[in-house]
This record gives structure tokens, sequence and C-alpha cells, in this order.
């Protein structure tokens, strides 16, 4: 019994980890209707900013947050006006430069650090908290609490102000969003800052847990996909809930089955949900199909 | 994705700006001249040859992935399984059997061919980045099977050939030879791709690019059409993988299965030379290929990665000011030179 408990916690952990890097594809995925396939990398760029601060001025992982979050939020604005923007309504040719980006980022990265792994360290990491013989990693609970506190204030922020409004009308409808006087240019570099924002947030909390390489991003970014399927196009809570179930179909795959093969197996769950319910759990039936189609 | 020529007579005679199968038939006969004799020139130089080897082999890979990629439209990202597919094959078969790759290349491509059938039924479901991002998920079940499945794929070690020089083992001592035979590939894949798309098939492929659902209300059977054409491109992508094998004599789950080095890069050489077209693919693994070589021969040592930096910046750029690859600006060039006002359709 409680190695059950013991590995539903760590999936849920590791649920907690997927969701704050899904909830930031899932905006862009949802809004702009644009895969972005170096989202992973975007996580990777907030890791080594959390290092980078370290490095300079010694600065711990959770304060370099309030340096990493905003940079990261300038950065996708600039990918969204400069790349994203010129290439709407032809999604192979975003998928092409998303992928072009992912290449060149990960391989800027390397180039600089010459592939050396990093780690950042803090006085937390090697905290555990032991409740009854769970053990649970402290930096891990903290990414716990902050994808749930992401997702809360996104909900709040969708639903109530005026940008978070806009984001839904032009989700909604872009073109009478645009009748309606929303600069549907303007809330898209939002939406993709946002999104980059909040994979740079994903970065920072990560960065005390994972050893540091360039091609970290890929780790993560597969599980994302799977996760917004899963959780359902554009839905903040979808892509909450959708980390939680891949954290425990790998946590639980890997004990019961075969480490080896927990991947496979939510790939599977992953081409399965997405074959039987494209549009996710949590999404709406055929919202899959919308962002093929032309809207102006 | 207009840059199609768009049918004007199906008859015999070919309307304007369309060629006929024949036209292509000598085009291909004179481009593989050209290669080879770009091969002869460097026959002493093994480095050259190395490099005109791959991008052989790869503008073959290419121009199987455009038809379904370019042709239909079927932006898959899982060709890299259907390479492992031929490429695992044919070392099981030439290991365990004795059998010679030559006669293992068509179990290679049946069985390629029937994998990407039975997975495409359902994946065909799906549209756009949806069906790239479900052939992505496919590639990464394969790299797991892959590692997993040791005594089919010797794991994470791999499986080495031994080398037995010969033609009947399809192993030579001489580059040269490798290039020749990459050169075949590649010819076989233009004349099929040429087949295709000068025949009712590939005009159904186009249909059902540019618009399903117009396409099934004219009569077009979508998924027959789309299975059919996938079916064809994995099959000629199994090949490729079973020559691949030979040429290294080591396969193993990175080599085979990576997403940049393998899976993407098919359709990547295709969006750069000009995806949809019949010698896009050629022209981008031309312009690609031995530039990427260079790239990691010369500067990989110092700095690591910097092939893939060129690489990743070419791809942006090409997406923003080049979406017709170099082909369709070539054409656009030409027109202009010879201030001829494009006929036919197009105009994207």
């Amino acid at each position: 019994m409680s190695t059950f408990l013991n590995i539903l916690v760590v999936g849920l952990l590791l649920g907690g980890i997927y969701g704050l890097v899904s909830i930031g594809l899932n905006l862009i995925f949802g809004v702009i209707r644009i895969v972005n396939f170096a989202q992973g990398e975007l996580v990777m760029l907030g890791m080594y900013g959390a290092y980078f601060s370290y490095w300079l001025v010694g600065m711990d992982p959770y304060v370099s947050i309030l340096v990493v979050v905003p940079a990261l939020f300038v950065f996708g604005v600039l990918i969204q006006r400069f790349i994203l923007q010129p290439l709407q309504n032809e999604s192979m040719m975003q998928i092409f430069a998303t992928f072009g980006l992912l290449l060149l980022l990960q391989n800027v990265i390397l180039a600089i650090t010459r592939g050396t792994g990093y780690t950042v360290p803090t006085d937390l990491s090697t905290v555990v908290i032991d409740i009854a013989g769970l053990k649970i990693s402290l930096v891990r609970l903290i990414a716990l609490f902050a994808v749930t506190a992401v997702a809360v204030g996104m909900s709040w922020f969708l639903k109530n102000t005026l940008p978070g409004k806009a984001i839904r009308a032009v989700t909604q409808d872009r073109r009478a969003a645009r009748l309606m006087g929303i600069n549907v240019e303007l809330t898209f570099m939002l939406t993709f800052g946002m999104g980059a924002a909040l994979a740079g947030l994903a970065g920072t909390l990560l960065a005390p847990i994972y050893t540091m390489s360039p091609q970290i991003g890929g780790n993560f970014i597969l599980a994302a996909f799977a996760v917004v399927v899963l959780g359902g196009l554009g839905s903040v809570w979808g892509a909450f809930i959708g980390g939680f179930i891949i954290g425990l179909i790998e946590a639980l795959a890997g004990y019961y089955l075969d480490p080896a093969l927990k991947h496979a197996v939510w790939f599977l769950v992953f081409i399965a949900v997405l074959i039987v319910r494209p549009g996710g759990l949590f999404g709406i039936a055929g919202a899959e199909e919308v962002g093929l189609r032309e809207q102006h | 994705m207009s840059s199609i020529e768009i049918p004007m007579a199906m008859s015999g005679r070919a309307a304007p700006g369309i060629t006929t199968f024949r036209v292509e038939l000598v085009r291909i006969l004179v481009l593989s001249l050209i290669l080879l004799g770009l091969a002869w020139v460097y026959g002493k130089n093994p480095f050259i040859l190395n490099i005109l080897a791959y991008t052989f082999l790869f503008a073959g890979l290419s121009s199987a992935w455009n038809i379904i990629g370019g042709f239909g439209g079927q932006f898959s990202l899982g060709h890299g399984v259907f390479f492992a597919i031929g490429a695992y094959l044919t070392a099981n078969l030439y290991l365990h059997f004795q059998i010679s790759p030559w006669l293992a290349l068509v179990p290679a491509a049946a069985l390629a061919a029937v994998v990407a059938a039975a997975v495409s039924w359902p994946t065909f479901r799906l549209k756009g980045p949806f069906f790239a991002i479900a052939t992505m998920a496919f590639n990464e079940v394969a790299f797991v099977l892959a590692n997993y499945f040791e005594t089919l794929t010797g794991g994470p070690r791999g499986l080495s050939l031994p080398f037995k020089a010969g033609l009947a083992n399809m192993i030579f001592t001489n580059r040269f030879s490798y290039a020749l035979l990459m050169l075949g590939f590649l010819v076989a894949c233009l004349l099929v791709s040429a087949a295709v798309l000068r025949s009712r098939f590939g005009y159904y492929l186009q249909a059902v690019r540019e618009d399903e659902d117009a396409a099934r209300a004219a009569g077009i059977r979508v998924l027959q059409v789309k299975l059919l054409g996938m079916a064809l491109s994995a099959a000629l992508t199994g090949i490729g993988g079973a020559l691949f094998a030979m040429y290294l004599r080591f396969v193993d789950p990175p080599t085979l299965l990576s997403l940049p080095d393998i899976g993407v890069k098919f359709a990547l050489i295709a969006l750069i030379g000009g995806v949809g077209t019949l010698y896009g693919p050629l022209a981008g693994a031309l312009l690609i290929v031995p530039v990427e070589s260079y790239l990691r021969a010369e500067l990989g040592g110092m700095v690591p990665g910097t092939n893939l930096i060129v690489l990743g910046a070419v791809l942006i750029l090409f997406a923003l000011f080049m979406k017709r690859g170099l082909i369709g600006a070539g054409t656009a060039l030409w027109q202009r030179l010879t201030s001829a006002r494009p006929e036919g359709g197009g105009g994207g």
C-alpha cells in the first residue's frame, strides 16, 4: 500500500512539472493556433537564465524568477511579432519556423556552454519532507504549488480582466473580435509573450530539479503535447489536469510495467486520445479542426 | 501552397506549363547523368564521395516523403519509423539468415508500407498540425520500442554488420559504388514521383491537399487516396533505410529515429527545395546536405552544433522569405527574366 502511495506521490509531483510546462504551450496553441515546437526550448532558456543569474550575481533560482520571466515575455513578443505573425494562416510554414527556432536555440546554447551540464544550487534542493513514510522533495512540491497557482491565476485573468477577455474573444472568433475593435495582432503578441513567460517560470522552477542540458526541452515538449491534447485545446484546467494524468500514467507504467517503457505507454495513450477524441477531455469537440480553417 | 500548376487538359496533349511524363523522363535522365558526372569527377576523393552518397540518399528519401507530404499535403514527421523498419529488417535478414540485402529490399518496402497503412488509417482522421504531432509521437514510441526489444534491434548498443565486401552483400570497398547505389535510389524515387505526379492518382492526391471536402464531393475516395500515397511513400523510405543500413553497416535507435536528423529532415529538405514540386527535394538536398556535412566537419570540433544553428536559421529564413523553396524562387526568377506571363492557375 505504501509503495502504491509513493508511486501516486511521484506521479502527482511529476504531473505538476508537466502541467507547469503545458499551460504556456496550451495558451499559445489554443489562442494563436500555433504548434510551438520550440516551447521546450523556451523552458530550457528559463533554466539557463536561472543558472546565468546564479553564476553572475549568485542569485537564488527562486529570486531569478523576477528577471527570467519578464525577459522571456519580451523574447516571446519578439518571436510572435517577427517570425510567427508574418506566417499567419500557413500552419505548415509555422511548424517549419518553430522547428527552426528549436534547432537554433538548442544549438546556440550548446555552442555557448559546450554541452557542460549545470545545476543551480538552492538551500531548498536537499530538503525532503517525510509524511508517514512518504518522501516528498520540497522543490518538486513547490512546482506543484506553482502550477496550481498559475492555473488559478490564469483562469482568473482570462475571465475577469480586459486583456483576458480579449484573448478569449480572439480564441472564439478572430474576425468578430476584430470587428469589436480588439487589436488581434497585439493580443497575439501578448499571448505568445505570456506563453513564453510561463515557460520561463517553469524553467526557473525546474532548474534546481534537473541537470541542465541544451536538449532538455525535448524531455518536456512531447509530454506537454500529450498533456495539451489530453486536457483539451486551449483549456487552462485541461492542461492542469492533463499534466497529472500523464504524470500518473508515467509513474504507474514505470513501476508496474517497465521503466524503459513508461514513455511508450503515455505516447500510446496520447495517440489513442488524439484519434478517439481529438478535442481532448476538456476541449470542445471539433476544436482541433478550427485551427486549420482560415481565419482573418 | 498553391504552387502546383492546375491541369488544363487531361488528354494526351499537355496544357501550357504542364509537362508530360515523357518530358520528365528526359529531364530525370539528364539530371542523373549530371550527378553521375559529378560523382565521377570526385571519384578519388572519399570525403566528397561520402557527402555525395548522403546527398543522393537524402534527396531520394525526401522525394519519397514528398509524395505524401508534398503532393498529398500530409505533414508526416514519422517517416523515420519506416526508415528504421527498412534498416532493421535488412540488417536482421542479413545477420541471421544471410539473405542478400538486394532481396531484403522487397520485404523492407512491403513491411514499411503495411505498417504505414495500419498506423495511418486511424491517424488520417487528424489534420494539419495535429497529424504532425501524432506522427511525431509515433516516432517517439518507435524509439522507445527499438531500445526495448533488444533481440530485434540490438537495443541501445545497436547492430553491427560485418564487413564482407561483395556485390551480393551490397558492401563495397570503394565509396564510388555507394554513390552509384544511392544515385540509383534517387533516380528510382524521382521516377516514381514523376509517374505519380502525372497520373490520375497524383491529381487525386493534390486535390485532397488543396481541399479535402471538395475532393470528397468530387467523388474522390479521400482516405483510400491518402493511404495509398502514404504506403507508396513509406515503401520507398523503407528501401532508403535498407540502403542506409548497408552503407553505415551499423544501426542503432539514435541514428535511425532521431527526429532532427532523420524524421524531420526529410520534410525540411523538401520544404527548403520546394514542397510539392518534383525536383524540390533534390534541390533542397543538394543545398542542405553538403553545407551541413561541411559545417559539421569544419566547425563541429571547435564549436559543437554549428551545423544545426545554420540549419535552424536557414529554416526560419526560408519559412519567412522563400515559402516556395528553391524551386519556387527559381521559377519566379525565370519567369521574370523571360518576362513571360505566368500560365495556368498558380498565383499564390
